[in-house]
């Protein structure tokens, strides 16, 4: 913090030097407000930040795609042998594996599913809440802020106690219902039903992040846009295709891709409803690359694997980094 | 959202009273199917075995216990655990505060060469997905001695974790104070050491609040980084949760009574502060 501890300057407002232990900078005392500082002062606030960042980000970032050239297993961690070059061997032995190519379909289905289903749930919810009497927004609204305050790996286990086999209230319910017999039902023994109550988990803890915010976007919305357009005789969906979707654009594009970021990583749900040991067919890239490292030590594999998993979310993230330099450019 | 006055968000023109009434109806079924999970972790905390663990399920206990409460303190590692995620969690919090704000501080309040490509870095940081970096990062906390029993490799890991969401909402921050009144305490004679401790870091304290809030809650949720660094006696709460479905998959009461001492840091924190993490998400939406 005392980085910015330096003895009292003139009162005109010249920058002090970078301070600190070392010497006071060696600036020239007479220079505009303002102006160009000493650009050593800023780097050194930064400096800790980037460090840290270098350190625990970018080396590790540059570290993990020299593992994907290599063959680590538990040998070299324990000798701290380097492991020897293999070349592009993993990349060869993933991108031939079934297995990987049938994660890969699974994560891409379960993104492109997931994301649609919160999307439009999150907005539906959202021009709900507009119509609502005051009461049952604030009801809405705090339903939704306890399930989005919830651990991520607490709503997972809520739902997979609601599905339990045995003492699930979801067969208990289900079995209520004249001529269906639930009781004792698997929820996880077909992929199909399981990955059912994998999304509807995703979608009930998404809905409240989408809903909120894209509520706060539909106060943007001019009221007597609205109004006039209905005047006017627009119907419901006019005003809504017409008036509020153009406006509410620039929001939905970036939930979506949040969403889609978030989805597309998928672990906590599958990793905690299948026990942490989630079988072939509940896999997603995520867990899979962590587990062909840890569970298999193949350390270089799963690094492949990581990289080719950051290689596909970079085009769901070119949107967000677009608007990022936008961002850079104003600032 | 929450706080504004309600009665301007409502649209009424063209509106049928069916129509409000559906509208009504279903905002309530929402409310209700929404909470309902909620509502089940925390009466099941409640319940005796006898009601936990049969196939129909009471909706209020008929005989609620702390018993299930009693079992999950007690139960093998929860108090390390708890100390041990105190520690990591506040550790994290606070480094990654003094980091952050500094950095936050150079970006927000110096023009300098470099500075763009520093605010571009610490966006971009934002998007890896921190599982596909576990790998490298755990060869390298392994070599140096970090992981196993020490705390120290994870609470590492976890600031920096925090760093680039802390550097970018607190940048907001700085940058929403008037340089106008830096400018003014210097010309009565405050040196820049001063106008940091008397203007800028009580203005930003509310923003330091917000962000700290956001960074205990991210830090405490976590559980996959730590249960691969660490030791299973070393974990912090959250991986305890998740050893203890492992082990004793099907005991949901004493459970669910873990998961709510679990969340409840969490549960008051974000609603305190919930405001503030909506557009912190969405930063990127505006310009923040």
């Amino acid at each position: 913090m005392h980085a910015v501890d330096t003895p009292p300057t003139r009162a005109t407002g010249a920058p002090a030097g970078p301070g600190g232990p070392g010497p006071q900078a060696p600036d020239a005392p007479r220079r505009k407000r303002r102006g160009p500082e000493s650009s050593r002062l800023p780097w050194l606030l930064a400096a800790p930040a980037l460090l840290l960042l270098a350190a625990l980000l970018a080396y590790p970032m540059g570290r993990m795609v020299v593992l994907s050239f290599q063959n680590m297993q538990l040998r070299e961690l324990w000798s701290g042998a380097t492991p020897p070059w293999v070349g592009l061997d993993q990349y060869t032995k993933v991108l031939s594996d079934s297995a990987f190519w049938a994660v890969v379909g699974r994560t891409v289905l379960f993104t492109a599913v997931s994301v649609i289903l919160t999307v439009l749930a999150g907005l539906m919810v959202a021009l709900l809440m507009r119509r609502v009497h005051k009461a049952v927004r604030m009801a809405m609204i705090v339903a939704m802020m306890f399930v989005w305050a919830l651990p991520a790996l607490v709503q997972a286990q809520v739902f997979k106690m609601m599905t339990d086999s045995n003492v699930g209230v979801l067969n208990y319910m289900i079995d209520k219902l004249p001529g269906v017999e639930f009781q004792n039902h698997s929820w996880f023994f077909t992929p199909t039903q399981g990955w059912i109550v994998i999304t509807a988990c995703v979608l009930w803890a998404g809905i409240p992040f989408l809903a909120i915010t894209l509520n706060a976007g539909l106060t943007q919305v001019p009221k007597e846009l609205l109004e006039a357009a209905t005047v006017d005789g627009a119907n419901a969906w006019q005003s809504f295709r017409n008036i509020t979707i153009p406006i509410l654009k620039p929001l939905l594009v970036i939930v979506t891709t949040l969403s889609i970021i978030w989805n597309f990583g998928l672990f906590t749900q599958n990793w905690v409803m299948r026990d942490g040991k989630p079988e072939p067919e509940f896999q997603t890239l995520a867990t899979y690359s962590y587990l062909q490292a840890f569970a298999q030590n193949k350390y270089s594999l799963g690094s492949a694997i990581a990289v080719i998993t950051v290689l596909l979310l970079l085009g769901a993230m070119a949107v967000y980094i677009r608007q990022m330099f936008k961002i850079g450019e104003v600032d | 959202m929450a706080g504004r006055p309600a009665n301007d968000q409502t649209l009424t023109v063209g509106r049928s009273p069916l129509g409000t009434f559906f509208a009504n109806l279903s905002g309530s079924v929402f409310a209700i199917v929404m909470f309902f999970p909620v509502y089940w972790v925390l009466i099941t905390a409640f319940k005796p075995q006898t009601e936990w663990s049969s196939f129909t399920p009471t909706f209020i206990p008929d005989q609620p216990t702390l018993d299930n409460f009693k079992s999950a303190f007690n139960a093998p590692n929860f108090q390390q655990s708890l100390v041990n995620g105190i520690m990591i969690t506040v550790v994290a919090v606070l480094a990654s505060l003094v980091i952050g704000f500094l950095a936050a501080l150079a970006v927000a309040r110096f023009r300098f060469y470099g500075r763009r490509a520093i605010i571009l870095v610490v966006l971009a940081v934002q998007l890896v997905p921190f599982v596909a970096l576990l790998i490298p990062i755990f060869l390298m906390l392994q070599r140096a001695e970090l992981t196993g029993d020490s705390i120290i490799g994870v609470t590492l890991v976890y600031i920096v974790l925090l760093l680039p969401y802390t550097v970018w909402t607190l940048r907001g921050f700085i940058a929403g104070i008037p340089r106008e009144l830096d400018e003014a305490a210097m010309i009565d004679g405050c040196t820049r050491a001063q106008v940091f401790w008397r203007i800028i870091l009580p203005l930003t304290g509310p923003g330091l609040v917000a962000t700290s809030v956001y960074g205990f809650i991210q830090a405490w949720n976590e559980f996959i980084i730590i249960n691969t660094l660490n030791n299973p006696e070393n974990q912090n709460l959250m991986a305890w949760l998740m050893q203890n479905q492992t082990s004793r998959g099907t005991y949901w009461g004493p459970l669910m009574a873990g998961a709510i001492l679990t969340s409840i840091p969490v549960v008051i924190f974000f609603l305190a502060v919930q405001r503030n993490i909506a557009t912190g998400l969405t930063a990127g939406a505006v310009k923040g």
